[in-house]
């Protein structure tokens, strides 16, 4: 289990690298973005807090006959998470999760998104633990609970304030389902629901193109039909 | 990092795992019991103040006590008494990492006394302790009672469909199959649903192996729909009624069950067999049963009842119940429990 969480941090470590940055990238793309979110398993509440930073992202727009029918903004990102929820009676869970997030965001402020990861979970049962031993003599466990490797998947859509009314956040809804194993020697399944904002610092500042014929460069993708 | 995590922790959860132990007529609360690799649930509701406990084993293996935990048995036996569900390992509520090793039926016998054990250390030495088993839980109840010494831990047991032989459970769910079947072909009543159970029964005689045994249970199950005088439970609805109420951990229930069906622990259960040892329980017994159970026939009832030693025994015969009778025959179930109780406590 130290093993599954070094590894965790380590990759989110290295998502904080700027050494080998390419020193000619467009400065949108080292914006990082503070998630905060409702993270409700269903019925029961939590919290969930993240970072994300842009891998790349790539402005598409689709042309036929020479006309400009569709434009959006496809972008990679990693983002490192904390989140917990609180089942009453049963547990709370607290876990860390490194995902890769693909988001598509239409210039109207509309984006999906789908994202992937691991993480490391770690439980507290939701009531005194006791344990005895082999002579009948009974104690009290702290914080018992147990570790987990966890796999998390999940896909929503939200909208960005900023591609219409230049507000550095995004409202988001995302479905998450996260799966810890080994749970009793085998998988426990979750559905968890995100309902929360995205804040860009400095996100106001970013110049979006809206003529892609006046303005290409590596980020910029054009595709005829 | 480990900074915010150490301090998350004294935050938010030392008041999750804070130990409460209510003595009133109307208490609810959880506490878990850990032991050899699995942290098991275990609920208490009712009416701790009466010192009378009724701890509830429920069947699979891999159900839930969650299940039993109906609005009818709150207020017709957990306002008399407290009845405690706790959930086996692999089970239900019940959590662990990696230990399905650990997955015996003597493990979930010395997990039993522990249950027991933190029951009396939270409740007082001097509680009334009853054991009620279910299905599968009549092979734990009866493994338990018929381990030298045990007994004298609890004041009765009471046994709801419970299989104290896995091999004889077999033998008679093939006979009461047959004869029920032949019966209700020859009523002309649900003839195309019997027939193929009629000719499983006869192409299958004996000596089952755990495919057979697994068949004959999902035939016993089937069974019940076709006959009309019992009161059909639909299980999804039941637990739809009760996931929000009762905070289910619906995915973890599920988990642990398929765990436990497709597990190798169920060919240790297909040998197990108690019939031999229980004549050396002498405690108060009561046997209450469906008469429509094919799942565990009432034949094997009639086995247990017959083989305790006790002074004090009885068996009861629900007429419109078949495997469930704790949901099907709630009014019957509660009122022979509480006179059981009443007489025992």
């Amino acid at each position: 289990m130290l093993k599954t969480a070094i590894s965790i941090l380590a990759l989110l470590y290295c998502t904080l690298c700027h050494s080998q940055c390419d020193s000619i990238n467009d400065s949108s793309t080292r914006h990082f973005n503070l998630k905060f979110s409702y993270n409700s398993s269903l019925i029961y509440p939590g919290i969930s807090t993240g970072i994300e930073f842009p891998l790349n992202y790539v402005n598409v727009h689709v042309f036929k006959n020479q006309k400009l029918i569709r434009c959006f903004k496809k972008g990679r990102f990693i983002s490192g998470n904390l989140n917990w929820y609180h089942h009453p009676d049963f547990h709370d869970n607290l876990y860390l999760t490194a995902e890769w997030v693909m988001r598509r965001t239409r210039y109207t402020g509309f984006m999906s998104e789908f994202s992937i990861g691991p993480g490391f979970s770690r439980t507290f049962l939701g009531g005194t633990t006791y344990k005895v031993d082999d002579i009948g003599n009974i104690s009290v466990i702290k914080l018992a609970g147990y570790n987990y490797a966890l796999i998390t998947i999940g896909g929503g859509f939200g909208y960005d304030f900023s591609m219409k009314k230049k507000l550095p956040f995004s409202a988001l809804a995302k479905m998450n389902l996260i799966s810890m194993f080994p749970y009793n020697s085998t998988i426990y399944f979750r559905p968890v629901l995100e309902l929360g904002i995205r804040y860009t610092p400095g996100r106001s500042q970013i110049k979006y193109i809206r003529n892609p014929l006046q303005y290409q460069n590596n980020n910029e993708r054009s595709i005829s039909l | 990092m480990r900074e915010v995590f150490l301090f998350s922790l004294l935050l938010l959860f030392p008041g999750c795992q804070k130990e409460k132990i209510t003595i009133s007529d109307n208490t609810s609360e959880v506490f878990y019991v850990e032991n050899a690799g699995a942290s098991m649930r275990v609920q208490v509701q009712g009416n701790t103040a009466s010192n009378t406990f009724i701890l509830v084993i429920h069947g699979g293996p891999g159900v839930s006590s969650y299940f039993y935990d109906t609005k009818y048995i709150s207020q017709n036996l957990g306002d008399k008494y407290a009845m405690v569900y706790w959930d086996q390992r692999n089970a239900g509520a019940s959590q662990g990492a990696s230990n399905g090793e650990n997955l015996h039926l003597d493990q979930m016998v010395k997990d039993l006394k522990k249950v027991i054990e933190v029951l009396k250390f939270r409740y007082g030495q001097d509680m009334s302790l009853f054991l009620l088993g279910h299905s599968f839980g009549g092979l734990i109840a009866a493994d338990f009672i018929t381990t030298p010494g045990y007994q004298n831990m609890i004041k009765g047991l009471i046994n709801i469909d419970g299989s104290h032989n896995y091999p004889l459970n077999d033998t008679l769910t093939r006979e009461a199959l047959l004869t029920e079947g032949i019966y209700q072909v020859s009523q002309k009543r649900n003839v195309d649903e019997w027939q193929p159970i009629i000719n499983y029964c006869n192409t299958h005689q004996g000596n089952f192996s755990l495919e057979e045994s697994q068949q004959l249970e999902k035939y016993a199950t089937e069974a019940e729909n076709y006959i009309d005088s019992i009161k059909h439970i639909n299980i999804v609805t039941q637990v739809l009624k009760y996931t929000i109420t009762d905070k289910y951990p619906l995915t973890a229930i599920l988990s642990n069950l398929l765990y436990s069906e497709d597990s190798n622990f169920n060919k240790e259960l297909a040998v197990a067999q108690f019939s031999s040892s229980l004549n050396i329980v002498t405690i108060p017994v009561l046997v209450l049963w469906g008469k429509y159970d094919f799942t565990c026939p009432l034949a094997l009832g009639e086995d247990f009842y017959n083989r305790v030693n006790s002074t004090d025994k009885s068996m009861l015969i629900s007429f419109k119940s078949g495997h469930n009778m704790i949901l099907q025959d709630e009014k019957f179930f509660c009122d022979k429990v509480n006179e059981f109780v009443m007489k025992h406590r």
